[in-house]
């Protein structure tokens, strides 16, 4: 007896409220703690009202939407967080644990719930919540403002990269203007001076007969004059055209094609002219370039064949590194790299005695490929031939 | 197209019955709260359960902000589900705002279903000067504190485990238990179009046969409201079971499964 008591007095003044309730709601038994929360007497309370009697209308709609379902589904409850009302109309947060006691069958008989009064926690909590949600905003700012500096730099980035393209390209357009510079005043003097010469020996002559001879020379010179400017031209012209019009080249096509432009060429020497293009045997690039690059090489092989055996020459492609390599490759002449390798492919610059050679065309191909972004390189033995390599630019892959 | 629906509303099929009965869950919870209301019908019908997208096991990816500002994005997707796994003749059991959502998609494609029960619906909750839906602005203010302060387990660790972006095998067991937990960002915009919202014009609009199951002590959605949208359906029944809250369905589930059967048979 005295045990009860004691259990009772415990249970009463135990510091945190405590409530029965039966599954309909309503509360059947409660400790004074609770009461003495709500301001509540006992007579007011048990049988009387029901947990949802107790709670905000915010807090009711959580409690019949979530908090009743979860605590059905999961048999208790904790740290949920409602709204009391007391009963002079004051609102009090608490947190309320439950869980739900069946009887034997498994049948739900009532709810226990603890209720503690979380009220200065609150303030802190909220104070918190406050700071959590300024520093939420703080931060998709600087989210904000990171991604606007990142796709500055990428911005700078490209600058940058365009700037170096450019700049690439200056110096590129330099060197062809240094080397225009220079077949000016190395090339062109030559035929001026002739021409002087030509012009003052005209006039001092007084025999007709001379005079006409003098003039046929003065027009041999004027026409290779004409020529040379010519090629002069066009070969300026390549520096500009890097975003040329790019069109699908079939290699065997176009080596075919040159084959019968040189005909007339290849017809005296009676040269083997072989091909094998099937390892690549189409890209993308500018067709004028490609025919610029066949009928340049070929008919350098076919020029500059050994007077002392048949002439043999082949065309292939092949692929390394993802990259398109043209290879042109001849038993002819050759060239002595060591003495001459460094302005093979520079402007006015002739290896032979031939007649017809002016030095225009290696160079002129030079410029074509690099322009697209490509390169050239020559492997070359005196007297027994050269071997010409082109790497077109890797991202223009068939 | 298929797979993604599925996944999207987490789409559980059950019962070996040949009538399609559709059921979904109301504000706040997920498809458990069907679990002592399907086996009643497990042998007669086939029983459809989702998970509303934001909800539950649902994917959460899926949750468009501008999709869900009004009810009608829910009822799309109903529709489209209906349509994808090839329903017809359905009997949709919608829960409180479900309830709304299936009187949209009735109205939409009135083919598609044959008998609509609604339990505990109301087509508004926010009160007029003419008409009592039981709460005030202020009041959905405090329910967006409630929610605030009541993640139920939803710390970033849980989250990540809900939505299965962690392999943390010591928190499975407290995934069996995550019925009801929902991304509080999303819940509180749910929250927000359930109860602000007022299709009480759409009532008169349906023409499906329809149940109303009420009960009779409800603080969400009073008798009044369950009364009103009785009087504005044309081919209604309402049925008032003497129990207390908005989830007959889990609190008196023998009840509400009667009142279900003597409604459809």
């Amino acid at each position: 007896m005295n045990n009860n008591i004691e259990y009772k007095e415990l249970y009463n003044n135990f510091p945190s409220g405590y409530f029965c309730s039966l599954p309909n709601g309503t509360i059947v038994d409660s400790n004074n703690r609770f009461l003495a929360l709500t301001s509540y007497t006992r007579e007011e309370v048990l049988g009387k009202k029901k947990v949802a009697d107790f709670l905000s209308l915010g807090s009711k709609i959580y409690f019949e939407n979530v908090y009743s379902p979860a605590l059905k589904l999961r048999g208790s409850l904790e740290e949920i967080n409602f709204n009391l009302i007391k009963k002079d109309g004051t609102k009090f947060p608490v947190l309320v644990n439950s869980v739900e006691v069946k009887n034997k069958e498994g049948i739900h008989v009532f709810t226990q719930s603890a209720v503690f009064n979380i009220s200065q926690r609150k303030k802190y909590e909220q104070e918190l919540l406050i700071a959590k949600i300024k520093a939420n905003d703080l931060s998709n700012e600087l989210q904000e403002v990171n991604k606007e500096l990142k796709s500055r730099a990428d911005l700078i980035l490209k600058q940058k990269l365009q700037l170096e393209e450019f700049n690439l390209h200056l110096e590129n357009k330099n060197r062809q203007l240094s080397n225009f510079a220079h077949i000016a005043s190395h090339n062109l003097r030559a035929p001026a001076s002739n021409l002087m010469i030509l012009k003052d020996l005209y006039k001092e002559s007084t025999d007709l007969e001379e005079q006409d001879m003098l003039f046929s020379k003065v027009e041999t010179v004027i026409i290779r004059l004409n020529d040379t400017l010519n090629e002069l031209i066009q070969s300026v012209k390549i520096q500009g055209d890097k975003y040329i019009k790019h069109d699908a080249i079939n290699f065997k096509s176009i080596f075919d094609g040159t084959l019968e432009i040189l005909d007339n060429q290849i017809l005296g020497l009676k040269p083997i002219v072989t091909s094998d293009f099937s390892e690549a045997p189409i890209i993308e690039y500018p067709k004028i370039y490609m025919e610029s690059i066949m009928l340049n090489l070929l008919s350098n092989s076919i020029k500059y064949s050994s007077p002392d055996r048949i002439a043999v020459i082949h065309f292939c492609t092949t692929v390394k590194n993802k990259e398109i390599i043209l290879i042109a490759r001849d038993n002819g002449l050759g060239i002595d790299l060591q003495k001459q390798g460094h302005k093979i492919f520079g402007l006015n610059n002739t290896f032979h005695e031939h007649l017809d050679s002016n030095g225009v065309g290696l160079f002129m191909i030079k410029t074509q490929i690099e322009a697209i972004g490509g390169s050239i390189t020559v492997e070359s033995e005196v007297d027994e031939g050269s071997t010409f390599k082109i790497i077109f630019k890797r991202n223009i892959s068939c | 197209m298929e797979t993604n629906i599925k996944a999207r509303n987490n789409i559980k099929i059950q019962g070996t019955g040949s009538t399609s009965m559709f059921l979904v869950h109301g504000y706040g919870c997920d498809q458990n709260m069907w679990r002592f209301i399907t086996p009643e019908f497990k042998d007669d019908y086939k029983i459809i359960l989702i998970d509303l997208v934001g909800s539950g096991q649902s994917d959460e990816n899926s949750y468009d902000y501008e999709k869900y500002s009004t009810l009608e994005g829910y009822a799309n997707d109903i529709i489209e589900i209906c349509d994808d796994l090839d329903l017809q003749d359905v009997c949709y059991v919608g829960h409180s705002v479900s309830a709304v959502i299936g009187l949209l998609a009735a109205i939409k494609r009135p083919e598609l279903f044959k008998k609509l029960i609604m339990i505990g619906p109301s087509p508004r909750y926010m009160n007029t000067d003419d008409y009592l839906g039981g709460f005030s602005r202020s009041d959905i203010n405090d329910l967006m504190e409630t929610l605030d302060s009541n993640y139920l387990g939803w710390s970033s660790a849980m989250a990540s485990v809900i939505m299965g972006n962690a392999d943390r095998p010591e928190l499975a067991a407290e995934l069996e238990e995550s019925f009801c937990q929902n991304n509080p960002k999303i819940a509180k915009h749910f929250a927000k179009v359930t109860f602000l919202g007022d299709n009480r014009s759409d009532l008169a609009r349906l023409t499906t046969d329809t149940l109303i199951i009420q009960s009779k002590i409800d603080a969400i959605a009073s008798i009044e409201v369950g009364q009103f949208v009785h009087d504005q359906i044309t081919n209604s029944k309402l049925v008032i079971l003497e129990t207390t809250g908005h989830c007959p369905h889990l609190s008196a589930p023998k009840e509400t499964a009667e009142a279900m059967k003597h409604y459809l048979t």
